[in-house]
């Protein structure tokens, strides 16, 4: 076996795998997009205190936040079209890319629905109250005065989990899927020079995330500009420790429970 | 104009209003005083039904409200008729001091934009912040904020206006300056029932006063009834203990 | 075998993590730069390619390393296990490093100068001092982490190490079959995430009743 390391392969490789890279971005962001309407859905009857839904919906969440990526894409990719079976639909032609967008929408909706709760509960009730006070409706004050603040506050977490979704879709080869990780793949098992595949996957990954986590950022600065001596998180390149005011450590990519 | 009757609230086992009744008149500066733990802030708060009282009857200008099983609308009606200033101001973070008082104008009573700005930098310059229209709440002190929130409740002109202890949070220097602002719109014939500590204010500015201990009125009445010659024993502990200076007649 | 690796990963990555953690808060010249692009790095990649590259790397500098020094074994003798081990450890150890070094750093400065003007050497502040107040703090941030390399030994499957998730798919054999077995695997893991959640809950319960009115 040919196992001479040449960093030439790794050069060869990146332009390959970056012609995937709009298929891994898709179901990044297509997990996010519906990981925050399910999300949002799971996060309403606990918010509000609904009998009977709060804890279906806490259920479903601590499910899909306790079950690794992996297991979940096979649960689903199996699963799904057997339970739609018994109800006669046939979902033999749907192609893999949305069950694998499915599965990463629900883990995602529901590490979503515990960064919006948190943001949520973070902002100060005397917001509301004065918002009560001066005569809005609950719909008003909620849109007006609890929305703005607690997407402000819930970026940072919310940059976590993108960015942990990033990485996940790493996973998303084992079920046949062409993205960047699946070519790395193809090209691995075909030039027989993995680890410069995976030595040009790494790199790529890595600048997407720190792209994205700038982008994060700016957004973290402009959505709270109306306060004072804000600090959000600066880049590692900087390699200056500034606190972000009550939260702890900075750096790039701060941890969530999905490393992989 | 706005009578109470026989409120009671509890917290749990705690009962914290135990059967209140108050009136008020119109132009009239009512001060509640009490103790901590009296029921004086839960009593303000359930004016506008920031808490929900057990029983009673709210009734403001005409429009009266049961307490025990309140519509929607009843307290959307009594808010509209109502504005608070907070004891730690509670403006929107998010918004500039212009817009903190241009929000309710526009969202809540239906003002076109440009007369909620005209209307709102009158109220701002009148408690004497003309020149901070832009600023965030927290580029300012103490003290301008709650002037911001007394002219975010002012600029609503509400037929009544609930101050919960608005200078409590305030550091001493900057307690003045609040007092002042609260004083002129006293003057100006608007009414208000204030919860305080500040007993030099609640005796020029009030025209009423009423002592709560313990869930309950224990005696109102003039404010030089009150604080020269408090008919009961508790008020006049409580009075003792806070000024030591008015037990003395000058 | 799950719970082996995950803790193998674990106590590997706190070794690595603790002087990672240091370099970076007491700003050693050199080795911070380093500490801190290790941490950037393993951050910003996926688990999976950390599994690869050792997996796939480790071999080729074994391999040379045996040419030049004339080892008798190749890299191929050394068991999968192994490779998963190092691989984790590194992983966990970069996001570990990062839970140390925010907990500490999240004790109020004021503790320390205290804990000087007492009279204690640097040594004895930290242990008595800094060290159970950064616990409390960092408690569920470590218990995400260790939740985490848990779901994390799920990867191991790829380079075909029986664990939960490959004993899973070796039982099933047709599709309804790899249903209920996939279905087993995800209870078992979710039953393990709620039980160290739960574990975690009660811990902080008990460490914050000293703990009134927050740390830092």
């Amino acid at each position: 076996m040919d196992n001479t390391f040449d960093i030439a392969y790794v050069f060869d490789f990146i332009p390959k795998l970056l012609a995937y890279v709009q298929i891994t971005l898709l179901i990044v962001a297509g997990s996010v997009g519906f990981g925050l309407i399910v999300g949002f859905l799971w996060a309403l009857p606990r918010m509000y205190n609904v009998p009977v839904l709060k804890h279906l919906a806490a259920l479903c969440v601590s499910f899909f936040r306790g079950t690794p990526v992996l297991i979940l894409l096979f649960l689903i990719y199996y699963g799904v079209p057997e339970i739609l079976k018994l109800v006669s639909i046939d979902v033999t032609r749907v192609p893999v890319l949305a069950f694998v967008i499915l599965t990463y929408a629900l883990n995602s909706g529901a590490y979503i629905c515990e960064i919006i709760r948190g943001a949520v509960a973070a902002v100060d009730r005397g917001q509301m109250e004065a918002a009560y006070s001066v005569g809005m409706t609950k719909v008003q004050a909620f849109r007006r005065i609890l929305l703005p603040q607690a997407l402000a506050v819930s970026v940072p977490n919310f940059a976590n989990k993108v960015l942990a979704n990033l990485k996940e879709t790493s996973l998303a080869y084992t079920l046949g899927t062409m993205d960047i990780s699946g070519k790395a793949q193809t090209l691995g098992s075909t030039t027989m020079h993995f680890f410069e595949t995976y030595i040009a996957l790494s790199l790529i990954y890595f600048v997407i995330a720190m792209i994205l986590e700038q982008l994060f950022l700016l957004a973290e600065r402009r959505l709270h500009r109306h306060e004072n001596h804000y600090r959000a998180r600066t880049s590692f390149k900087l390699f200056r420790s500034i606190r972000q005011t009550g939260k702890e450590g900075e750096g790039l990519f701060n941890s969530t429970r999905s490393l992989s | 104009m706005i009578r109470v009757r026989n409120i009671t609230k509890k917290f749990g086992k705690q009962e914290v209003l135990k059967g209140i009744d108050l009136s008020v008149e119109q132009g009239e500066v009512v001060v509640i005083l009490g103790p901590s733990g009296s029921g004086k802030t839960t009593l303000l708060r359930c004016l506008n039904f920031l808490e929900k009282p057990d029983s009673g009857e709210v009734e403001i200008s005409g429009y009266q409200v049961d307490c025990k099983r309140p519509g929607k609308q009843d307290i959307q009606t009594l808010r509209r008729k109502t504005a608070m200033v907070f004891q730690h101001y509670n403006l929107f973070k998010h918004k500039t001091v212009l817009e903190n008082v241009m929000e309710g104008l526009v969202i809540v009573q239906g003002f076109g934009k440009v007369e909620a700005r005209e209307k709102s930098v009158q109220v701002l310059e009148k408690v004497g912040l003309g020149d901070k229209l832009d600023m965030y709440p927290s580029q300012l002190s103490g003290g301008q904020q709650q002037r911001v929130g007394i002219a975010r409740a002012l600029a609503l002109e509400p037929e009544v206006i609930l101050f919960d202890e608005p200078t409590s949070a305030l550091d001493p220097e900057l307690v003045g300056e609040v007092l002042s602002v609260i004083r002129r719109i006293a003057a100006e014939g608007i009414t208000m029932i204030v919860v305080t500590h500040e007993m030099g204010f609640a005796r020029d500015v009030s025209s009423h006063v009423v002592f709560m201990d313990g869930g309950v009125v224990v005696e109102e009445g003039k404010p030089n009834e009150i604080f020269r010659s408090p008919k009961e024993e508790r008020t006049r502990q409580f009075l003792s203990r806070i000024t030591p200076e008015l037990t003395y007649d000058i | 075998m799950t719970l082996l690796i995950t803790a193998v990963s674990l106590i590997g990555g706190f070794i690595i993590a603790l002087p990672v953690a240091l370099v970076r808060i007491h700003r050693v010249p050199v080795l911070r730069q380093l500490a801190s692009a290790y941490v950037t790095v393993i951050r910003g990649t996926p688990m999976l390619m950390h599994l690869f590259l050792i997996y796939y790397g480790l071999p080729i500098l074994i391999d040379a390393l045996a040419r030049k020094f004339g080892f008798d074994f190749t890299a191929a003798s050394i068991p999968i296990v192994y490779f998963v081990f190092i691989a984790f450890s590194l992983t966990a150890g970069a996001y570990m490093s990062e839970v140390i070094r925010s907990g500490i750093q999240a004790v109020d400065r004021g503790q320390v100068e205290a804990a000087y003007s007492v009279g204690m050497t640097p040594i004895q502040t930290f242990r008595r001092i800094i060290l159970p107040q950064a616990l409390a703090v960092s408690l569920l941030n470590l218990s995400s982490e260790v939740i985490g390399m848990l779901h994390g030994t799920t990867l191991a499957f790829t380079v075909s190490i029986t664990e939960i998730n490959a004993r899973a798919n070796i039982i099933a054999s047709t599709n309804w079959k790899f249903f209920e077995a996939y279905i087993a695997a995800a209870l078992m893991f979710w039953g393990l995430t709620v039980i160290i959640e739960r574990v975690t809950a009660r811990i902080e319960r008990k460490i914050n009743t000293f703990n009134r009115g927050g740390v830092a």
